[in-house]
């Protein structure tokens, strides 16, 4: 195949344009051609052609620079000499250029318009890695604010729209985060219903704004538990001296300094965007063996510091990115890889902490290196029979096939206009959605996808018992991974003709599936504070035994034994109905049998249902998966800024699977159904309920078996 | 053209030949020739020799003249393969393989209750098998090399497959397969059920491939792919590109199409200048539908199959590839033809037939499933897995034999994959949570990123079958697996 080429005049415009986007503030790059002028002739090339390219990096001649066609897979690398021959494929669709790609310069090369000339030289420079505090991050934009290049979603709408639902993009305003951060809760703004909740409005300051406002103080949170000095009759709003590594991830976006930085700094850009286009695409490197998490430490930040031009603004444009051939000179293209490899997620979804709890301190026999895991999902997935195979993009960051490439070639920019401007269309697959979808995507449950539950059922005249094994099928990581307050509960029911049958021994849902109160045996079981009619009280025993299982990190190479692994074999023994309460005093519909545990709930004994409000499952029949952080006062599953010790992590790991047994009475005459859910809580119930958040269950698997009492 | 390397098999570089008319071959359609365009027709500027006329793949010489018995001789040997494009005058050829000299193979036509007989006569360097797609044949004689040795270079195999089922089968190697696919081995099967005799005028079969010339590419450091979406994939049907076929207007014809590209998948559309029209369905994988399926669109995976009603009237029309990539499903760009269809005489369309519907409902899902496959994979590291494992290294999961059970099927990767199993008709109870209106049984059933196939299988035919993703380069390099039977 031959290729006709426009000589003549073709523009080098180095914003996007397109017909079906608002009217662009366009930059230039220096040139003085015009795009009204027209093609004056054609010329038939070859479809192959040599080029000789000659590479050099701050004036001397540069070898191992990738020298590559945009638009293509096609490379070479320069020799001693920064030498190369690259041959030129002339029947791609767009424009013919070539670009020269090394670590330490921003990508530079060559888009031909009159000829493809039979050499060329092309000037790298290197860039500074030196970290520029006074740069100010670029506004990511969002669906609406995209009408000028001072928006990365002027160019990249269809990224942006993504990434504008995605839970980066709410990072910095997610409310649970700055309520937990700040010890408060934002639901309760009036100062009724903060004082019925057990809270106490104070003066502190607004997330996002800075402003000084009213807010209910209630509950612990990062700023308190870290600071002896407020928290107490004031708030620690802005006063605090200690704020955790929360805005290291949580709002990287700060302007100024990077690490260290206090939630409540990140303003209006910050706040709004989180997780931007800009910080994101500002790493450098990741370095995987720093304690500090994100841009504290692991994310290896560099904002630009050489002059930039009345185009491009005080500094040179400087963008971190996963391709070789970006040419746009307002993107200051670099390639790194950690965009493709998963290696940049590991900047913050994995984290160990030393204890951060005023007065706290950890046991050094089980936690040697001093530090607690708190986020391992990097670590999990590197150490799971998919890592590396699979990376974190494969799932996570789905095709985008709606779009020719970032720049929304094809969809929004006419595929007529590929060039240097507008770059070169990708081959199917390579554009992925910046969504991120997770546990909390509503259009893609991967949640759907993620676990396995099967039953056995057998039956004798009385009794039923049944067998329910619950597996991770899918991810590459533990489940649940990340934050260590989310929490997965199998709860497994049996009916006869409809009628639920009662329980009689097995496995039940621990205490974070939650529960009004608990009492010990010796305590009086007679007398509940808070208690009301419909509610039951679940009886409990303790064999003295321990589950052993394999978890991640000391929990399942040998370190810990079963005991020190510190899943407690707890065991259903009776359950009855408050009929009546008298203050504190209930009637029971019958007498509580022996145990060493009862459990105070509120749970209509439904199926769990997907969406449904969160009851109480403790003391079910069921199980429970998670990583239960300890507080300095034992309270179990405590957020990771109180912990001091992991008293158990039973996540499964990638491919593996937990069977819990349960015993029910008998169904002999009836039609017998067992129902095993395997439901998915991001917050445990109590703590939601005390801070006002709405959540609710996701059912992520869920399975019945059914038998029919003629068959 | 430089060496082939072993890098080729990443890429899709399929092989076909121009098809002869067969000594019984059904169909009317003329073969063989050339036409020329009027001077106003579209694709004229560009063309710079005439456009091939459509032709039916040619048909094996059925060897036994009994009844009930189908008894065929095919070899496997080295061919080049010539696929020339009329609209830019390039011809591509390639040194490949094919049965008895063609590409597509000898379509095998046989009817329901016959017993199938092939040899195979392996000419090639290399072993080789050949699977019968769809069909439900013995364990030996399914053509896997699981715990079972392929046919040696030089060796001859007789293959017996009884045929109980009726539709549109293909066969081809399931050794080495992405590579002998590649190189041009395969053919279609066809069962024919007694009691659609004469529903049809013509019987016509389209076996889809496409063909990418990246050989030239191969070789220099890094420049394996391409890398360009659009318009990179020439499709060719039985070996010619986007054929004219000439029929008399009211014809009813019957159009068996097959996908039998390693990886590349069809978004098959009927449009009439430009305008979309409405693809009347007949038959699936596994023969004719419970109903009548009327579609804009149909996305054939690589092994599946389906059959159409054409009744072109008096205008012309074409049966069009909407771009579609495994990894993402739709992609940008324009829709491209792979068959024009000429209709001569005037005449009013004709109706489709009226064939055997049952009408039957979607079987209830139970709700339990029995065996769960999770298929997972990274196109950028080119590593697959089903439940995190890697063929041959699996579990075998296990059915007892006639037991009604449900494999549910689950896709955690970026990209499409079609899961195929052997020895065994599945019945789609849901895609998606969505369930079929109609029965839908099938062989190879397409799962989106993040799809969920819930499929009702009764476990009637003993044996160990491949269960795999029939996207070829995934399934071998390990995204299958194996189900027991016993």
């Amino acid at each position: 195949m031959t290729r006709p080429l426009l000589v003549g005049l073709v523009p080098l415009a180095v914003a996007c344009s397109g017909s079906s986007r608002p009217p662009a503030q366009v930059d230039t790059a220096p040139s003085d051609t015009s795009q009204e002028e027209e093609a004056e002739d054609e010329v038939t090339l070859p479809p192959e052609l040599d080029l000789d390219v000659a590479v050099t990096l701050d004036g001397e001649p540069a070898a191992d620079v990738r020298v590559g066609q945009p638009g293509t897979d096609r490379y070479v690398m320069t020799d001693s000499s920064g030498a190369a021959t690259l041959t030129i494929d002339t029947t791609i669709h767009g424009s013919l250029a070539v670009a020269a790609s090394h670590p330490d310069a921003r990508i530079k090369g060559e888009e031909f318009y009159k000829e493809v000339p039979e050499s060329i030289e092309l000037a790298l420079e290197r860039f500074d890695k030196g970290d520029n505090r006074l740069y100010v991050f670029q506004d990511s934009g969002t669906p609406e604010r995209s009408d000028n290049t001072n928006y990365c979603s002027h160019c990249h709408q269809t990224f942006v729209f993504d990434w504008w639902d995605s839970p980066h993009r709410s990072a910095t305003s997610n409310v649970v985060v700055h309520d937990l951060y700040a010890g408060v809760a934002a639901a309760w703004s009036e100062a009724a219903a903060c004082e019925a909740a057990g809270g106490v409005m104070r003066t502190g300051l607004e997330p996002g704004t800075g402003a000084t406002v009213e807010r209910c103080y209630l509950g612990e949170g990062v700023l308190p538990a870290l600071n002896d000095d407020c928290g107490v009759t004031e708030s620690c709003d802005g006063v605090a001296e200690l704020t955790g590594a929360c805005a290291d991830c949580h709002a990287p976006a700060i302007d100024g300094e990077l690490g260290g930085r206090d939630l409540l700094e990140a303003g209006e850009l910050a706040y709004e965007t989180g997780i931007g286009c800009d910080v994101c695409h500002k790493v450098e490197s990741v370095d995987l063996d720093a304690v500090e998490p994100g841009v504290a430490g692991r994310l290896q930040i560099v904002r630009p510091t050489e002059e930039g031009s009345p185009s491009f603004g005080d500094y040179a444009p400087l963008t971190f990115g996963p391709y070789h051939d970006v040419l746009n000179p307002r993107m200051g293209s670099v390639y790194r890889d950690h965009y493709t490899n998963g290696e940049l997620c590991a900047g913050c979804h994995e984290y160990e902490q030393e204890v951060l709890v005023s007065g706290g301190v950890l046991d050094e026999t089980r936690w040697p290196e001093g530090r607690l895991p708190v986020h391992s999902t990097w670590s999990e997935w590197a150490a799971g029979p998919l890592g590396d195979a699979v990376s974190c993009n494969a799932c996570h960051m789905p095709p985008a096939s709606e779009t020719g490439n970032g720049a929304d070639l094809g969809n929004y920019i006419s595929d007529d206009w590929v060039d240097t401007a507008t770059g070169w269309f990708r081959e199917p697959g390579a554009v992925r959605k910046h969504a991120w979808y997770g546990p909390r995507s509503e259009t893609e449950r991967m949640l759907d996808l993620a676990a396995s539950v099967s039953l056995e059922v057998s039956q004798a005249d009385d009794a039923v018992s049944v067998a329910a094994s619950v597996a991770n099928v899918g991810p590459a990581h533990a489940i649940p991974t990340g934050e260590p307050l989310r929490h997965m509960l199998l709860v497994v029911d049996a009916t006869c003709d409809g009628d639920r049958l009662t329980p009689t021994a097995g496995d039940v849902v621990p205490d974070y599936g939650g529960s009004r109160a608990r009492k010990e045996a010796g305590e009086d079981w007679t007398t509940w504070s808070d208690a009301e009619v419909g509610d039951r009280i679940r009886v409990l025993a303790r064999s003295g035994e321990w589950h052993d299982y394999t978890g991640f990190g000391p929990f399942g190479d040998g370190s810990f034994d079963a005991e020190a692994k510190g899943l407690a074999v707890e065991e259903f023994v009776g359950e009855v109905e408050i009929l009546g309460v008298d203050s504190d005093a209930v009637t029971l519909s019958a007498e509580l049998p022996d145990g060493d545990l009862a459990v105070l709930v509120r749970d209509g004994g439904e199926v769990p249902a997907d969406g449904g409000v969160p009851s109480d499952l403790a003391g079910r029949p069921g199980f429970g998966f998670a990583r239960v952080m300890v507080g300095p006062d034992g309270a179990r599953m405590v957020p990771h800024f109180l912990a001091v010790d992991i008293a158990s992590d039973n996540r499964l790991l990638p491919g593996s699977s937990w069977r819990s047994e349960h015993t029910f009475e008998g169904c002999a005459e009836g039609e017998l159904e067992v129902i095993a859910s395997l439901v998915y809580r991001r917050l445990p119930i109590e703590l939601a309920e005390e801070r006002g958040w709405e959540v609710a269950d996701q059912v992520m698997a869920s399975v019945t078996w059914a038998l029919g009492a003629s068959e | 053209m430089k060496a082939r390397t072993h890098l080729l098999w990443v890429v899709a570089w399929w092989g076909c030949s121009a098809p002869e008319p067969g000594p019984s071959d059904p169909s009317s359609v003329s073969t063989g020739e050339e036409v020329d365009q009027e001077a106003d027709d579209d694709t004229a500027d560009d063309k710079s020799l005439p456009q091939p006329v459509f032709a039916n793949p040619a048909e094996a010489e059925d060897l036994d003249d009994s009844d009930g018995v189908v008894e065929i001789a095919l070899a496997a040997a080295p061919h080049t393969h010539e696929l020339i494009d009329w609209r830019t005058g390039e011809t591509l050829t390639v040194e490949g393989y094919a049965y008895n000299g063609q590409t597509p193979g000898p379509t095998i036509r046989a009817r329901k209750g016959d017993l199938l007989r092939v040899t195979l006569d392996n000419q090639l360097d290399d072993a080789t098998t050949i699977h019968w797609h769809g069909v439900d044949a013995p364990w030996e004689m399914d053509g896997h090399t699981w715990m079972i040795d392929p046919i040696a270079a030089g060796e001859t195999f007789t293959y017996e497959v009884p045929l109980e089922q009726t539709g549109t089968f293909w066969y081809h190697p399931h050794f080495d397969t992405n590579r002998q696919v590649d190189m041009g081995l395969y053919g279609v099967l066809i069962v024919e059920d007694p009691d659609e005799d004469g529903a049809f005028d013509e019987d016509l079969v389209l076996v889809l491939d496409d063909w990418i010339d990246r050989v030239d590419e191969v070789g220099e450091e890094g420049a394996v792919d391409h890398g360009m979406a659009l318009g990179e994939g020439l499709w060719a049907v039985n070996g010619l590109v986007q054929p004219l076929l000439e029929l008399e207007g009211g014809t009813a014809v019957r159009a068996r199409v097959l996908n039998a590209a390693n990886e590349g998948y069809v978004a098959l559309g009927l449009q009439d200048d430009g305008e979309d029209r409405t693809l009347a369905r007949i038959a699936g994988d596994q023969g004719l539908l419970e109903a009548l399926a009327e579609d804009e669109r149909v996305v054939l995976a690589p092994g599946d199959r389906i059959e159409l009603a054409l009744t072109p009237g008096s205008e012309a029309q074409a049966l069009v590839d909407h771009p579609y990539d495994h990894r993402g499903g739709e992609i940008l760009g324009d829709a491209v033809a792979l068959l024009d269809l000429e209709p001569s005489g005037g005449g009013d369309p004709a109706t489709v037939p009226d064939l055997p519907w049952t009408g039957e409902a979607t079987s209830e899902d139970p709700g339990t499933t029995d065996v769960l496959y999770v298929f997972q994979g990274d196109s950028s590291t080119g590593e697959w897995f089903i439940n995190g494992e890697v063929f041959p290294d699996v579990t075998v999961a296990s059915l007892d034999l006639d037991q009604t059970a449900v494999i549910e099927v689950r896709n955690l990767s970026p990209t499409e994959h079609p899961f195929h199993l052997h020895g065994l008709v599945f019945e789609v109870l849901s895609l998606d949570g969505v369930a079929p209106e109609h029965r839908t049984l099938e062989d190879t059933v397409n799962l989106d990123i993040y799809g969920t196939a819930r499929l009702l299988v009764t476990a009637d035919n003993p044996g160990d079958w491949m269960a795999h993703c029939h996207i070829l380069p995934h399934g071998d390099g390990g995204m299958m697996t194996v189900l027991r039977v016993e």
